[in-house]
């Protein structure tokens, strides 16, 4: 119980995705890891495009400045977890996600498992000279600032538990997108908010794909990693459930 | 959190419960949504959330937010 070294950890790393066909994708790892079809995975994503990702209990219109999205190329979608919105650009996130057996977190509260699944994401920013530490519920954040967010869902016996870290952040964009930050913005002015968050960049010179390599050697040297491939069946269950689901009007204004 | 709802012939109407927080099983929001809509809009506080309470199911869990918290928001609102 609670021991991350009894599994045989796959990798899923390399391909960019959409986003409608990442918040599918969410969906199908996460049940063929509850059916026992896919062993427990560390996916590290890559975007294909710039996205809002709201959570599951937002609405759309109290996040999201629509025309301006629409302006600025990014698509608005809904993922299967709760938490707050997230202003995605293809290089200037990190995203991953851990698809793990529910017994890995069994006996700990909803609150607990966070902080315990992060753990390996604390000791690799600390390796790269980050003070990061965790801040519960959700948060990733270190002496600087916030760094990022995760978020959990259960589903038959299986946990779902992704994660955005800031890499680098475009404030402009972001501010013409999302209605909180604006809001946040103009309440306490540009420097303070500019405080509450501070991505990697500000804090390592080292590049994106140089950050994602060394997190994913810690989540090796403690957990052990194989590399793995989403299967044909996996892709193919994805672009179905981004089109039938993830792209529809009923999910994406769930809560309009 | 953020209830956004309306105010028709003195009672609460067309709830919508939404926010930053997390909520197992994700259906409960219905529950919580359809708890608020109907009540007079001159319900205290605790009428709201005992209201709120009984349409949260047994092993649900509420992380961010709960009923006492919708409850002040609602109230704030009609004030």
């Amino acid at each position: 119980m609670n021991d991350w070294t009894g599994y045989d950890w796959q990798l899923l790393q390399g391909t960019q995705e959409e986003p409608y066909v990442q918040m599918a994708l969410e969906e199908v790892l996460l049940a063929n890891v509850a059916r026992g079809v896919r062993k427990p995975t560390l996916r590290i994503w890559e975007w294909a495009s710039s996205s809002v990702v709201l959570g599951r209990f937002q609405s759309v219109r109290n996040e999201v400045d629509l025309e301006a999205a629409e302006e600025l190329g990014v698509t608005v979608v809904r993922r299967i977890t709760g938490g707050g919105a997230m202003f995605n650009e293809p290089q200037n996130t990190i995203t991953y996600s851990l698809y793990v057996p529910e017994e890995l977190v069994r006996g700990m509260s909803f609150v607990e498992s966070y902080a315990f699944l992060d753990d390996w994401v604390i000791r690799g920013l600390r390796e790269l000279g980050i003070d990061a530490f965790y801040e519960p519920i959700n948060d990733i954040t270190s002496s600087k600032g916030k760094i990022g967010g995760a978020a959990q869902t259960r589903r038959q016996g299986a946990v779902l538990h992704h994660a955005m870290l800031s890499y680098d952040i475009d404030a402009d964009r972001m501010l013409q997108v999302l209605r909180i930050g604006r809001e946040k913005m103009s309440d306490k002015g540009t420097k303070s908010a500019n405080r509450r968050v501070s991505p990697l960049l500000d804090q390592t010179q080292m590049g994106r794909a140089d950050v994602i390599n060394s997190l994913t050697a810690t989540f090796r040297q403690l957990h052990g990693l194989t590399k793995s491939e989403i299967s044909p069946d996996e892709r193919a269950a994805a672009l179905e459930l981004a089109e039938s689901k993830f792209s529809s009007r009923e999910w994406i204004y769930l809560l309009p | 959190m953020i209830v956004d709802f309306s105010v028709r012939d003195g009672r609460i109407v067309d709830v919508q419960i939404n926010g930053d927080f997390f909520l197992e099983p994700p259906e409960t929001l219905t529950s919580l949504n359809h708890a608020l809509e109907g009540m007079p809009q001159g319900a205290d506080h605790a009428e709201l959330v005992s209201a709120l309470q009984a349409a949260v199911p047994a092993g649900a869990e509420l992380v961010g937010f709960g009923p006492a918290g919708i409850a002040t928001a609602v109230r704030r609102a009609l004030q």
